[in-house]
């Protein structure tokens, strides 16, 4: 069975700070690890400053597709706003965080504040 | 149009019920996602970068006004309000829960839809020339030969695993409009010397990573052996196409790797061992299917339209969309109409649920109820008459469908790309959005005539790139999205690949490179030449020197702003 999933981020060098991405199994909706489970506000992603921390986040992502809540969780490297919010470095990972370009009014952007 | 009888009723509830009981199992935990997904796959879902994508087979394009209420209750009720027609003629909603698919294929099922083998290395959809059945260069229609190879090849027992995925096209007219020359099987039905109605067989033709124009292996093929031959073909294809990598598994490989000649052989070797008589379709059975594509009850009319004369001399815009969008008839006093999704910046092949519902009043009132999907993300009404035609056009009008483009540079084939998609590299339809402002002038798209312009957000083709007059391929370089652009593709039976002009380029930057290799064409066309014709007579050589001027040019812009 071919892919149909390009998983990972593409960020190359630098991996912090980050945050944790997956899809919702259910709603199948882009969803982040926040600081109390599972949230679909980008702002309310929690951010990895260090490795220790990002590598806890990581295992949290398995254990979350192991229990069926989510799928593909992977780490994001973030650049982070005036505001300390996080914002993906690879504009595949910015797109996930946003919803689609031609549609403003559809996804994160329609829903939720703002990263930037 | 075809109609489900018991056993394709029973198969496909069955199937809706099996996998009803599969989402069931993923949500208590019972299944894996490595488990589900192959599941999913085989019935058309998909999970995209922010959702998951359900993909709705439209068996050779052909829909009624019926099937279209349907697919609009299910975008508003499920969906975010509209649904994106495909390059394999196929209907997707980019929104669905995964909870909701099991209802929402119950409901397609209500109206003789699914998505079964719309996924998975099966064999997919089959498409088909848009005007089947209408075309006046028509040997035959294409329509029972796509039912009968859509019967066969569901759920096949043989051809359920195959290497990679497999897709057939057919057409019956001697100018291509279904690309049949870069599909894994091409077929094109045509007469012998005695006169007999039969098939060429074109095999491993695609485009993807690996473009191919397809080989002849039959050029003609009995009509009545067409199943043992189909089978011949792929368990050729089945045994010998590599499994190891899933980049090299299509047939265009094996035909590539195994040469034309010897592959041809192999084929004939295997076919020659086949019982033909109990694979081949019984003659009653391909009459019953024949019977149901049985052309309308057409009135008898004259070949001219006063009412349309008239009409067409006092409103301009009436007369610009007939002679745009229209397609001849066979029938005195219809013509086949292109609804062309393209709105100037719209996004190509969507449609709303409001304009689903306006459309099928449309199509059952105008078009004995059928209407046909493009392989160029557009509609057509299949027979309309040209008594009724400023009717028409009224009631196209006032749902936002007139749009006066067919086939001209703004009706841009563009596939959903990195807006969308998990295997995109770069964006794609808003590329085709800023070039069809760029060219938004309808008078200068007339002077520029026919145009196909074809865009890719990744090396998988879905935009059919490689064979646009244009081309245009979106990459990731360097962190950033990078468009190739190409000249001289073409899907038609004169099948040609794209030559690429230069190093990618800039989103921004892609609009003025087109008006770039625009010009080069006006300036190289001599009389009534189209660009495709144009750069088929003079290659690709002053293309690549008006890009090259361009990126030099804009090298320096840049340079100066800094």
């Amino acid at each position: 069975m071919a892919k149909d999933h390009r998983a990972g981020s593409k960020v190359r060098g630098d991996k912090l700070p980050a945050i944790l991405m997956a899809s919702h199994l259910l709603e199948g909706d882009t969803v982040f690890l926040g600081d109390s489970g599972w949230t679909m506000d980008p702002t309310a992603a929690k951010i990895a400053h260090d490795a220790e921390t990002a590598a806890v986040m990581e295992a949290e992502g398995k254990a979350a597709a192991a229990a069926n809540t989510v799928i593909d969780p992977y780490l994001v490297p973030v650049d982070l706003t005036d505001h300390g919010l996080p914002v993906a470095r690879h504009f595949r990972d910015a797109m996930r965080q946003k919803g689609p370009s031609i549609h403003p009014d559809m996804g994160k952007q329609a829903e939720f504040t703002p990263l930037d | 149009m075809y109609r489900y009888d018991e056993f394709d009723e029973r198969f496909v509830r069955e199937r809706v019920a099996q996998f009803r009981g599969q989402v069931e199992r993923r949500l208590d935990g019972s299944l894996s996602e490595d488990e589900f997904k192959p599941l999913r796959l085989k019935n058309g879902l998909y999970l995209q970068l922010h959702a998951y994508m359900l993909r709705i087979a439209v068996p050779y394009g052909t829909l009624n006004s019926r099937q279209l209420r349907m697919l609009a209750h299910i975008a508003e009720t499920y969906d975010k309000g509209y649904g994106h027609f495909t390059t394999r003629q196929n209907l997707q909603f980019n929104w669905p829960k995964l909870k909701d698919v099991p209802d929402i294929l119950g409901l397609l099922a209500d109206v003789e839809m699914h998505c079964i083998q719309t996924s998975g290395n099966c064999i997919r959809n089959v498409t088909s020339d848009q005007f089947a059945g209408v075309a006046k260069d028509e040997v035959e229609d294409p329509r029972p030969t796509a039912e009968l190879i859509r019967q066969w090849s569901s759920l096949h027992p043989e051809f359920v695993w195959l290497p990679r995925k497999f897709k057939i096209a057919v057409t019956g007219a001697e100018h291509d409009r279904a690309a049949i020359k870069v599909h894994d099987i091409g077929l094109k039905l045509k007469r012998n010397d005695q006169g007999e109605v039969g098939y060429e067989v074109i095999v491993g033709g695609g485009l993807g990573r690996t473009p191919m124009i397809g080989k002849v292996v039959r050029e003609f093929l009995p009509k009545d052996e067409l199943l043992a031959y189909l089978e011949a073909v792929m368990r050729v294809y089945n045994s010998e196409g590599r499994r190891d990598n899933k980049f090299k598994a299509r047939v265009k490989i094996l035909v590539h790797e195994t040469g034309e000649e010897e592959f041809r052989a192999r084929v004939e070797e295997e076919y020659a061992k086949l019982d033909g008589p109990t694979i081949n379709a019984p003659e009653e059975e391909v009459e019953r299917i024949a019977a149901y594509f049985a052309a309308p009850t057409y009135e008898d009319l004259p070949e001219t339209s006063q009412v349309l004369e008239q009409a067409r001399a006092i409103d301009p815009e009436l007369d610009r969309f007939v002679a745009q969008n229209s397609f001849e008839h066979k029938q005195p006093g219809y013509i086949a109409l292109t609804i062309a999704l393209k709105e100037i910046g719209a996004v190509p092949g969507d449609m709303s649920a409001d304009q689903m519902r306006a459309f099928a009043d449309i199509a059952e009132k105008y078009s004995f109820d059928e209407f046909r999907v493009t392989h160029s993300q557009n509609l057509v009404l299949p027979h309309v008459r040209k008594d009724d035609l400023p009717a028409v056009h009224a009631a196209l009008k006032a749902a936002g469908l007139a749009s006066a483009n067919a086939g001209l540079i703004t009706d841009i084939i563009a596939c959903p790309g990195l807006d969308y998609c998990a295997l995109a590299t770069a964006k794609s339809i808003p590329i085709a959005q800023a070039i069809a402002k760029t060219f938004a002038d309808q008078e200068r798209q007339k002077a520029i005539g026919e145009l196909p312009i074809k865009i890719s957000g990744c090396i998988n083709a879905c935009g059919h790139h490689h064979v646009g007059a244009i081309g245009i391929l979106g990459l990731e370089k360097g962190g950033r999205e990078n468009y190739q652009i190409t000249v001289g593709g073409d899907a038609t039976e004169h099948a040609s690949l794209g030559e690429r002009l230069g190093p990618g380029i800039d989103a921004e930057d892609v609009p003025a490179a087109i008006e770039a290799i625009v010009e080069t064409y006006l300036a190289e066309k001599t009389g009534e030449e189209s660009f495709i014709e144009t750069v088929r007579r003079t290659g690709a050589e002053p293309f690549k020197a008006g890009f090259a001027a361009f990126i030099e040019s804009r090298t320096a812009q840049h340079e100066a702003a800094e």
